[in-house]
C-alpha cells in the first residue's frame, strides 16, 4: 500500500533525438570557438580545435541522454586543471624561458593574471581608489579585460557555478577528492566553512595596507605548479614553502582524505565573492523536502559543504552551492533538481537543467574549451617537433 | 593647525594600514558600539603613545628623519611581531560567559577584557611607521623646539584619528556569530601575516 502511494522518481535522460537536437546549438557554437572556422594555415591547431570538439560535445551528449551531470563535468572540470598547467607552462617558457619568474620580470610586471586575484583587486578599489594588480597593463589591457569580461559575464549567468564548470583549477583538488571510495576523515567542523570569508578579508585589508597582491605574495597554493619566483632570498624560500605546503595540504591531502574540495571550499577567497553572486544569479538547486526520506547521502557526498540538516527542512542548498550536480544525481528519490527561481520546486525539473547547461556549455567552449585545445596542440607540437611551443 | 590639517589629508592612508589588525580584532570582540568605542579610545590612546614614542626617539637621535630612517626596519620589525602576539593573545584567549560581569572583582574583569590589550595594540600600530607618518616627521622637523614637535605630532594624530570613527560601528552587527568566527580566522591570518614579516625585518636589521 505504502509502495503504491509513493511518488514515482522520475526518468531522468532525454531520449537520443531529443538530447541530438538539444546539442545542436552547443555544437555549432562550440565549433565556432574551437576551430575558428574552417582549417586555416595550421592544420594541428585546427586538429586540437576539432579534438575538444568532440570530446566536449560528447560529454554534453551523455548529460543530456543519462541526465547524469556530475561524472561528466568532473571529466570536463579536471581536464580543465590539468591541460591548464600544460598550456600554462608552455606558454610562460615560450615567453620567459623559464618557468620560475625573476626579480626582472615582477618588477616589469610580467606575471599573468587570473580570476582569484579578483577581489584582491576590487575590495581595496573600492576604499581606497587604488588599483592593487599582480601584472602589467603595459603591453595592453585586453587580456585582463577579457578575462574579467568572461568572469562578470559568467558569474551573472552562474553564480557559484563559476567554481564548479568554470574555474581553471578546480579541477585538481576536485580530481584528488575522488582518488579514495570512501573519506578516511567523515566529518569537517561547520565553522572551518567560514574561512574563505576571513581569507578574502584578510588579504583585501592587507593588500591594501602593503600595496601589494597578499594573496599572490603569501597564500595563493597554486603557484605550487603554475609559476613562482625564483628563489634568491630567504623571503622568496619562506613564500614558496607556503606555496607547496598550501598545495599539498589543501589541493592533494585533504581532499584525498575527506572526498571533499578543501581548497574550494575551506580556503579560496573568490568563494565568498561567488556565493554573493548566487544570491542574484537565476539557478539554484532545491530539495522537495516531500520527496526526501532524510538519507543525508547528499550532505555527504557534497563537495564543498554546501548542505546541512537545515538544508534538508527548508529545501535550500547554503549560498556555497556550486551546481556541481553531485547531489541531485546522488539522491535515491530524485528529491533534488537543478531549479529556476521563481518557478516551483520540482516542476520541469529537466528543462531547469537544460537551460542551466546551454550558459555553461557555451562559457566552458569560449574559455575553458580554448585552454584545453592549446594544451592538446602543445603535446600535439611536441610529439610532432619535439618542441611544445 | 598644520598638523591636524596634514593629519585630516592622510587619515585614509593611516586606518587602511591600522584596518588589518583592527577590523578583525572589532569582529572577534563581537562587542557593542558603545564598549567598541570605549576600545577604540583605548587603541587610538596606544597609538599617541606610539607615534610620541618615535619622535622622542629621533628628536634624541638628533636628526629627525635619519634617525628614524635608520631604525625602521627594526621598530618595524618589533611592531609586527608584537601586534602578532597581541592579536594571536586576543583571538585565543578565554572569553568569560556573557553576564558574568555584575559583581566580579578586578581580577576577573581582567581576564574578562584585558584592558591593556587595545592599547598595546594601538601603541605597537603606532610604531609602524607608514607614509603618512613620514610626512608627519617632515611636517615636525620644521617646528624648531621638541614641544613644537609635540604638539604638531598631537595635532596630525587627531586629524587621523576622526577616520577611526565608523570602526566601532561594527558592533551593530555584533548579533551576527558568523562574523566573529571570521573576525578570529582573520585575526589569526593577519597575525600570521605580521608575524612573519616582522621575523624576517628582525633578522634582515
Amino acid at each position: 500500500m505504502t509502495a503504491q502511494t509513493e511518488t514515482k522518481p522520475r526518468k531522468p535522460g532525454l531520449g537520443i533525438l531529443k538530447s541530438l537536437l538539444l546539442m545542436l546549438p552547443i555544437s555549432l557554437l562550440s565549433f565556432l570557438f574551437l576551430t575558428g572556422g574552417p582549417p586555416g594555415g595550421d592544420p594541428l591547431r585546427f586538429i586540437a580545435g576539432i579534438v575538444t570538439w568532440l570530446a566536449l560535445n560528447t560529454l554534453f551528449f551523455l548529460m543530456l541522454y543519462t541526465g547524469k551531470t556530475y561524472r561528466y563535468r568532473l571529466v570536463l572540470f579536471v581536464a580543465l586543471a590539468l591541460t591548464l598547467i600544460i598550456t600554462f607552462a608552455a606558454s610562460i617558457l615560450s615567453t620567459r624561458g623559464s618557468l620560475a619568474l625573476t626579480e626582472a620580470d615582477i618588477l616589469q610586471g610580467k606575471t599573468p593574471f587570473c580570476h582569484l586575484v579578483i577581489p584582491t583587486i576590487i575590495i581595496p578599489a573600492l576604499f581606497t581608489r587604488t588599483i592593487i594588480f599582480p601584472g602589467s597593463l603595459l603591453t595592453g589591457f585586453a587580456p585582463i579585460a577579457s578575462m574579467l569580461v568572461i568572469w562578470a559575464g559568467a558569474t551573472l549567468a552562474l553564480g557559484r557555478g563559476w567554481c564548479s564548470w568554470l574555474c581553471f583549477y578546480g579541477g585538481l583538488d576536485e580530481g584528488c577528492s575522488r582518488i579514495l571510495k570512501k573519506p578516511v576523515i567523515k566529518s569537517i567542523d561547520r565553522r572551518w566553512t567560514y574561512l574563505p570569508w576571513a581569507v578574502l578579508l584578510g588579504v583585501a585589508l592587507l593588500s591594501a595596507a602593503t600595496l601589494s597582491p597578499a594573496y599572490c605574495e603569501w597564500l595563493c597554493p597554486f603557484k605550487a605548479v603554475t609559476e613562482a619566483a625564483a628563489i634568491t632570498s630567504t623571503l622568496i624560500l619562506i613564500q614558496t614553502v607556503i606555496f607547496v605546503t598550501l598545495f599539498v595540504g589543501l589541493v592533494v591531502v585533504l581532499p584525498i582524505l575527506t572526498r571533499r574540495r578543501t581548497q574550494c571550499a575551506l580556503f579560496c577567497p573568490l568563494g565568498p565573492l561567488q556565493s554573493l553572486a548566487n544570491k542574484i544569479n537565476v539557478f539554484d538547486v532545491r530539495i522537495d523536502p516531500e520527496k526526501c526520506s532524510r538519507c543525508k547521502l547528499c550532505m555527504r557526498s557534497c563537495p564543498t559543504l554546501s548542505l546541512d540538516e537545515a538544508s534538508l527542512e527548508s529545501g535550500r542548498t547554503l549560498m556555497t552551492c556550486t551546481k556541481c550536480g553531485q547531489c541531485v544525481d546522488a539522491c535515491p528519490r530524485k528529491a533534488i533538481s537543478f531549479h529556476i527561481k521563481g518557478t516551483k520546486v520540482g516542476i520541469g525539473a529537466n528543462v531547469a537543467r537544460v537551460l542551466f547547461l546551454y550558459p555553461t556549455f557555451i562559457f566552458f567552449s569560449a574559455f575553458g574549451g580554448g585552454i584545453i585545445a592549446s594544451a592538446i596542440l602543445n603535446v600535439l607540437k611536441l610529439v610532432t617537433t619535439g618542441r611544445m611551443y | 593647525m598644520q598638523g591636524f590639517l596634514l593629519g585630516l589629508a592622510n587619515g585614509t592612508s593611516c586606518v587602511v594600514f591600522c584596518a588589518p589588525a583592527l577590523i578583525p580584532f572589532f569582529m572577534h570582540e563581537g562587542q557593542d558600539v558603545r564598549q567598541n568605542l570605549v576600545t577604540l579610545f583605548k587603541f587610538l590612546g596606544g597609538r599617541m603613545g606610539g607615534y610620541l614614542l618615535i619622535g622622542l626617539l629621533a628628536w634624541g637621535a638628533g636628526s629627525l628623519l635619519s634617525g628614524a630612517a635608520g631604525y625602521q626596519g627594526l621598530l618595524l620589525g618589533i611592531a609586527y611581531v608584537g601586534l602578532a602576539a597581541l592579536l594571536l593573545a586576543a583571538v585565543f584567549r578565554k572569553k568569560a560567559p556573557a553576564g558574568a560581569c555584575a559583581f566580579e572583582g578586578a581580577r576577573a574583569r581582567l581576564s574578562r577584557w584585558p584592558a591593556l590589550l587595545p592599547v598595546g595594540m594601538g601603541f605597537l600600530a603606532g610604531l609602524k611607521i607608514c607614509p603618512p607618518l613620514l610626512l608627519a616627521f617632515t611636517g615636525a622637523a620644521s617646528a624648531g623646539s621638541l614641544a613644537g614637535s609635540l604638539v604638531f605630532f598631537l595635532a596630525f594624530f587627531l586629524g587621523t584619528s576622526v577616520y577611526f570613527i565608523p570602526i566601532p560601528f561594527l558592533g551593530v552587527f555584533r548579533r551576527v556569530s558568523a562574523l566573529q568566527i571570521v573576525g578570529q580566522f582573520a585575526a589569526v591570518i593577519v597575525a600570521v601575516y605580521y608575524l612573519v614579516v616582522g621575523a624576517i625585518l628582525l633578522v634582515a636589521g
